[in-house]
Order: C-alpha cells, then structure tokens, then sequence
C-alpha cells in the first residue's frame, strides 16, 4: 500500500516536471522558434534605392528583417518607432554590427526610391527593398511570412495589406535565431539585440 | 419680434441637439501621430471617457485634414494584423474608449497636406443621438508605446 502511495507521489512529480518543462515560458523579449517549425529563413537579394541588398553580404552583423510597406498606416510605424528606438539605444559599437532590411510586402506600390524615404524617417540603419512578387512571396514562404491584399471596405479606396508584424533576428552568421512580437518595446529590442550580438 | 422668437427657438433646438452623449464625454490626450514620408494614411489616438449613466456611440470622425476619416480597429490574427473599419467605437456608461497604436484608432486616409510635428489637427466626433464634440489633436512623431500586442508575454 505504502509502496503504492509512493509510486502514485512519484508519478505525480514526473507529470508536474514533464508540465513545467512543457509550459515554463520564462519572460523573454523575442520568442525564439521552436526547432519543429522552425521558419528556414536563408539569403535573398533585392533592390534598394542604392541598388542590390543581399543578406549574404552584412554576414558578421546581426541583421533585423521586418516584412511591412509605406502604405501601412500603423501597425509598420508602430512597430518601426519601436524597433528604431530600441537601435537608437545601442552603444555606437553595437550599432555598427547591427543592420536592419525593411522588406516590402507590397511590390506594386513600393518603388525603392519610395522606401528610402519612408524607412530613413525612423533609422538611418534600417534599408527598405522590393523585388518582384514571386521573388518576395519566396522569400515571405521561407521567413514563415504571411501576407494578404484586402479590399476593405474603405471610401479610400485602394487597399491594406494583412500582414505578419514579427522582426526577424538573422544572427551574424546567417541563420534565422528568432523573432520580436509587433511592438515590442525599445528596451527588450536592446535585451534581444544583445542576447545574439555576443553569442560565439 | 417674430423672428426673435425664432431664433430663440432654434437657439433652444440647437442647445437641445449639442445636449447629449457629447456633454457626457471627455477626451483624454488626444494624438495624430505624424505620417512617415510617402504614407498616405495617419491614425489618431485618444482615450474617450463617458462620464454619464448611458452608454454612447462614436459613429463617425471628421477632420479636415484628410480626404477620408474612418473608424478602425486591429485584429491580432496569430500575429497578422489586420486592420478593420468598425461601425461605431461603443462607450459603456461610466468606462473608457482606448484608442492606441494597434488597436482602435481614428483612421485619416489620403492626407491633404503633409502634416508637420506640432500642427493640431480638429476632429470632430459624432456620436449616435446626433450630438458631436470637437478634439484638438497635436501631430506627434511615433513613439515606441506599449500595445496589446507586446504585453501577451505578461502573464
Ligand atoms: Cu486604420
């Protein structure tokens, strides 16, 4: 009986570790990918107002991708004045090995010279591309990137893009380590910059 | 002497229309938030109190700025955000209206004239019984604020 009672509390000490181990989520800045979906992410290259980006190129830096576009009128501002912030709070060192691409989900409207402007106005760091529709749609697949045109009813006119909000976190050498949540605040952009920068 | 009395009267008429959902509110630190360089489209953020016993309705918002003034509001769909006209922002009686980045905002589409930070912009609230109150929103640049979104990690 006693044995019984025993094997009982041990099971039951089994399931409570199993139970944490399943769904302790520590608070953390960016919720890092769970290996079984992870998203592949990989190099793309496309065009910016100063001509080719190619993610390829800025291994060593720990880049920040941000799928959006100009016409976004708020959830990109929200989530770009953030971010930049968040840049804005890195020491100069820090900086120069952090770089971030601002891909556009909305070829048809954005033009690179159009992007230029519209990311400039949030970080100098921060560089808008474009590329054709397949191209970005590839590269959205690969990201784990969901993107949808809809016609909202708007006396505007025009349309919206749906779009995933999550920052991208390429580390220095290429792989897809994470994502920051729409507008997550500037001081756990820092936490979350760091956290990569000085990994080996 | 008649046509006193009429203005008198539709003096009385018009106190009778501004008299309503309108006197009961009050609008809290009204923002339109500066468009980034090529957006057409703005939002304006404010926190409406219904101080009275019933609840009210914003049905619509007009400014001068933009060609168009929408009611909207966001969808966090598993980290899509789809932003959405609503038909009306609802008052309970004595609770609040938030409107902030991400959530429900005042849509301005197809701005006018570029805005500049510091610039106030009139927007006029209408609510259901007709009445309507005008706020005073200063543009401001975006600013990191806290959203509903960022805080799903707080438990
Ligand atoms: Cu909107």
């Amino acid at each position: 009986m006693v044995e019984r009672i025993l094997i009982f509390v041990a099971g039951l000490l089994a399931a409570a570790i199993v139970g944490v181990a399943l769904f302790w989520q520590p608070e953390m800045p960016e919720r890092p990918l769970p290996k079984a979906v992870i998203a592949a992410g990989g190099d793309f290259t496309l065009q910016s107002a100063s001509g080719p980006v190619a993610l390829q190129n800025y291994r060593g830096k720990l880049v920040l991708v941000y799928f959006g576009y100009t016409f976004c009128p708020d959830i990109c501002p929200t989530s770009l004045a953030a971010t930049a912030e968040g840049l804005k709070q890195l020491t100069p060192e820090e900086l120069a090995r952090v770089a971030m691409i601002f891909v556009s989900v909305d070829p048809k409207r954005d033009t690179p010279a159009r992007l230029a402007e519209y990311v400039d106005f949030f970080h100098p760091a921060i560089v808008g591309v474009t590329g054709t529709p397949e191209n970005i749609a590839e590269i959205a697949k690969r990201y784990g990137v969901f993107y949808a045109e809809q016609k909202v009813e708007t006396a505007g006119g025009g349309y919206v893009v749906d779009h995933s909000a999550d920052t991208f976190i390429v580390a220095p050498d290429g792989q897809l380590v994470g994502k920051m949540a729409h507008a997550t605040p500037p001081d756990q952009v820092v936490v979350a910059i760091r956290k990569y920068l000085n990994q080996p | 002497m008649k046509q006193l009395s009429l203005l008198a009267a539709s003096l009385m008429f018009s106190a009778g229309v501004l008299a309503g959902a309108a006197d009961n509110v009050s609008v809290q630190d009204p923002y339109v938030r500066l468009a980034p360089p090529n957006a057409p489209a703005t939002g304006a953020f404010m926190v409406i109190k219904n101080n009275g016993d019933k609840d009210v309705k914003v049905v619509k918002a007009d400014n001068p700025v933009s060609k168009v003034t929408e009611l909207h509001t966001h969808i966090n769909d598993g980290g899509v955000m789809k932003m959405r006209p609503v038909p009306s922002i609802d008052i309970k009686a004595k609770g609040e209206a938030v409107l902030k980045p991400g959530s429900l905002h005042v849509m301005m589409i197809d701005i006018k004239t570029p805005m500049k930070e510091g610039d106030v912009v009139p927007i006029t609230l209408s609510f259901d019984d007709g009445s309507t109150k005008q706020v005073d929103a200063k543009v401001v640049r975006p600013m990191a604020a806290p959203m509903p979104a960022a805080m799903e990690h707080k438990h």
